[in-house]
């Protein structure tokens, strides 16, 4: 006991020195985020990060106890079960999983890799040696790695060999297959971390620092795509794998995922000529991304952290007034009051010079563009081009509408700068029932354009102008629908509240937005390919869209009924509320 | 103990500053003003040695800051002119973490803290995180930093930014106290009734070059005016404010 009380207080002792400091203030940045306004950050705990993190592996492994099950194989009538081969999607699965986790955290983390501002202003006049700080943050960035390394595929490190060796009767089975998971999906991770990390040190390094920060949205996004692209393709690859050794050529070798799964075959001993060459790539893979994350960074930490004063005293630049006409436009169809069109100019150039808002706006088109594009691949190899578009067809425009809309709606919610919003509350009357109107005029504005900048030539050219006319009809009239749905009981002016309160209706809401998406792309284009083809059909579905239209505006009658002026505080809900069963009335 | 000789920033060929030389001696308050614009930051950023001057040095007892920053700062006190903490963290937490990294034994350094902070009327809330203090109370945590081991050179960049009358007083009387116990204080200021009463020396900046420097009551005989206030504006300041003022009125109205 007092061997094990001195260890701690040794422990203690240490971390109140100046590095360990150091380097606590550079993980805290790390995981807290970097240059933001501490009220209106969403601070998850490091624990609770961590947790949220550790969530998918685990819930995968389990739900593989089927596939794996020695007693379900006895009845599925399976003798040779090869459980290695078997497991080869899965492995593959886990692999991407890993990537995609680590490789977002990574992009979520893009602003405090590197030492920021507060960083410069708190430290740099202290007596401490530049390369201590340097040090410091570099030890931070290698522990927050293989914290999150480590953290994204415990679960399914334990889990998965487990499931998998449950038809085995020998542990050391178990065992060393664990032992080869792991390594394979942590350093899937690292790769997918440094490479991340290596992307935006070579950016920082290559570009002026304004122009970095610029594009820094762009390239964030960029990578979400494709790290999401990479999940989406995830059960596919496994297929084009089987078939690897006969195509010299494939483009499975461009894949860091499927050098990973190769690197686990490798070391598995099952390893055929191909997928053991694409193993070897893997392992100088992370020995790459390593170096070269560890050069960029630090040539950039010279270039930008120690010149951090001069950058911040350059002139940052003219935005513009470009754009000016547009508004004028706009001004003259759709925005009509003051409030719209003061409300327009500010909504839009706050989600296009935001990062947080723009990198959010674009991972949710990303989302939608990777499901749109996955949909338009399995429907054109089904059957090419049909003379009347099919259900799958028909709902390219709606998917990615959906990831769109609902992808404004959830950035609406997003405070930006929050402590600014004193002017609204000053400027505006409360009462004022225009947030409504407002966002639904923005979030349209959003969509509708593509429906005829590029939906509609491409349904004109691929089918005819009714069909092309018809569809244009029917998506407008669900686009609308969506927006009123999403707009129950909105009453803010975008941006401009703090975050709601964590409320037990969070994962209910998700779970609705996952089955609102295959309610609204599925069953309404379904409902459309049928109108297409019947007039009862179309009935029908005009009769539908009328129920979901009065059904939105009666809840939201409901809602405004109570409470209708304009809020920029989300209160909580009461944890407690008087029922006043006694009042007669 | 503190020079600047010929001291020059450029920015892409533009100058911030250009040639400012000063010598604050023990014992002497600098007031440095100057419109905005007019080079007073970067030039506090170079003497603190947070900016390299593209031309000029500054010299701290003789010697370069640069050839030994870290032992230049061991001597130094800076407030920055925003103050930007880490708000997750005690008013306690970032002054004893502050206290770690200029190496104060830990065994004093509890009991210093906790002084200063009771002294600053900071002491209930200090261990609330620094994301729920006023600006005038992270005001406060800053000069607390600056102080905390006693430096031998103070730069403060508006000090007095959001403090309460009562705390302004007491900095006021702090830095008067600090100057005749032989500190050297670099004091960067736009509030000229409080540089006039607190600065021995002053140093007025307009568009990154020095227009005057020397002892306070000196520069306001040499140009003739009672007060700093109607010094520097004839220094400094190139508009006629009555004018100005009459042409916004305009503006103002217009329908």
């Amino acid at each position: 006991m007092t061997k094990r009380t001195s260890l701690l207080s040794k422990w203690e002792a240490y971390l109140r020195e100046p590095f360990p400091m150091l380097v606590g203030l550079s993980m805290n940045r790390i995981f807290h985020g970097s240059n933001s306004s501490e009220e209106e950050d969403v601070n998850l705990s490091m624990g609770i990060l961590l947790t949220l993190l550790a969530i998918p592996g685990g819930f995968v492994s389990i739900f593989l106890f089927d596939k794996y099950g020695s007693f379900l194989q006895w009845l599925r009538g399976q003798t040779n079960f090869d459980p290695i081969a078997a497991a080869l999607p899965d492995e593959y699965f886990f692999i991407v999983l890993s990537m995609v986790v680590t490789g977002g955290v990574a992009v979520w983390w893009w602003d405090s890799i590197f030492p920021d501002r507060r960083d410069f202003a708190n430290l740099v006049h202290l007596p401490l040696p530049a390369s201590k700080i340097f040090l410091a943050n570099s030890v931070a960035v290698v522990i927050s790695t293989g914290v999150c390394a480590i953290d994204v595929n415990a679960a399914s490190s334990i889990l998965f060999p487990v499931v998998v060796g449950s038809s085995q009767t020998q542990l050391s089975f178990v065992v060393r297959f664990a032992g080869v998971h792991a390594l394979v999906v942590v350093l899937a991770s690292i790769f997918s971390f440094f490479a991340v990390f290596a992307t935006a040190g070579l950016l920082m390094l290559l570009l002026p620092y304004h122009l970095f920060r610029r594009i820094s949205r762009y390239v964030r996004t960029l990578i979400a795509t494709m790290l999401l692209a990479t999940l989406a393709t995830s059960f596919a690859v496994p297929r084009m794998i089987e078939g690897l050794p006969r195509s010299l050529h494939s483009p499975l070798r461009f894949l860091p995922s499927a050098w990973f799964l190769g690197f686990g075959q490798l070391l598995h001993g099952t390893s055929d000529g191909a997928l053991a060459r694409l193993g070897h790539v893997a392992v100088a893979a992370v020995a790459s991304a390593c170096a070269v994350a560890a050069a960029t960074y630090t040539l950039a930490y010279r270039r930008c952290f120690v010149r951090l004063p001069e950058l911040a005293d350059t002139p940052t630049g003219n935005l513009g007034t470009r754009s000016s006409s547009i508004f004028r436009l706009l001004d003259l169809f759709i925005f009509h009051t003051p409030f719209q069109r003061a409300g327009y100019r500010f909504a839009l150039k706050t989600l296009f010079r935001n990062e947080v808002h723009a990198v959010s706006l674009g991972g949710s088109f990303a989302l939608g563009a990777v499901f749109a594009s996955q949909t338009l691949l399995s429907a054109l190899n089904e059957k090419g081009v049909s003379p009347r578009p099919t259900a799958a067809e028909l709902s390219i425009p709606l998917i990615l509408g959906y990831c769109l809309l609902l992808g404004v709606r959830f950035v609406f919610d997003i405070p930006a700068h929050v402590q600014a919003n004193w002017i609204f509350r000053f400027l505006l009357d409360t009462n004022i029932h225009e947030a409504v109107a407002l966002a639904r005029r923005i979030m349209l504005c959003f969509v509708m354009p593509w429906l005829f900048l590029a939906v509609l030539p491409l349904y004109i050219h691929f089918w005819s102008w009714t069909i092309a006319f018809l569809h244009i009809g029917f998506i407008t009239v669900w686009f609308v629908l969506l927006t009123e749905v999403l707009l129950v009981g909105f009453r803010k002016v975008p941006f401009t509240c703090r975050y709601p309160p964590f409320r037990p209706a969070a994962v209910v809401a998700v779970i609705t937005c996952v089955l609102g998406y295959f309610a609204f792309t599925a069953m309404t284009s379904e409902l459309e390919s049928d109108a297409l083809a019947s007039p009862i059909a179309g009935g029908f579905c005009f009769v539908i869209s009328l129920a979901v239209w009065y059904a939105a505006y009666r809840i939201r009658r409901r809602a405004l009924a109570g409470e209708n002026h304009l809020m920029f505080e989300a209160t909580p809900a009461a944890d407690f509320e008087f029922l006043h069963l006694s009042d007669s009335g | 103990m503190l020079q600047a000789i010929g001291l020059s920033k450029y920015y892409a060929s533009i100058p911030a500053v250009e040639n400012v030389t000063f010598d604050l001696k023990a014992g002497e308050i600098l007031g440095c003003v100057g419109p905005n614009g007019s080079g007073k930051s970067t030039t506090v950023k170079m003497i603190s040695g947070l900016l390299e001057p593209s031309r000029g040095r500054v010299l701290f007892r003789g010697e370069d800051i640069h050839r030994d920053l870290v032992g230049f700062r061991k001597n130094l006190g800076y407030v920055p002119e925003e103050p930007n903490l880490y708000p997750y963290l005690s008013g306690r937490e970032y002054l004893e973490m502050v206290g770690i990294l200029r190496g104060i034994p830990q065994s004093r350094l509890g009991k210093k803290v906790d002084s200063l902070l009771a002294l600053f009327s900071l002491y209930p809330s200090r261990h609330s995180a620094m994301a729920s203090y006023s600006k005038g109370m992270r005001q406060r945590v800053l000069l607390l930093a600056a102080l905390l081991d006693d430096p031998e050179v103070l730069i403060l960049d508006e000090p007095l930014s959001g403090l309460d009358v009562s705390s302004a007083l007491v900095l006021k009387s702090l830095i008067r106290a600090l100057g005749q116990q032989g500190k050297a204080i670099f004091y960067c200021s736009h509030v000229l009734e409080v540089v006039e009463r607190v600065c021995s020396h002053l140093l007025i900046l307009r568009q990154g070059t020095v227009l005057a420097a020397g002892p306070t009551g000196e520069i306001q005989r040499r140009i003739g005016h009672a007060s700093l206030e109607g010094t520097f504006h004839h220094l400094v300041e190139d508009v006629d404010p009555d004018k100005v003022t009459q042409e916004i009125l305009d503006v103002v109205r217009e329908a």
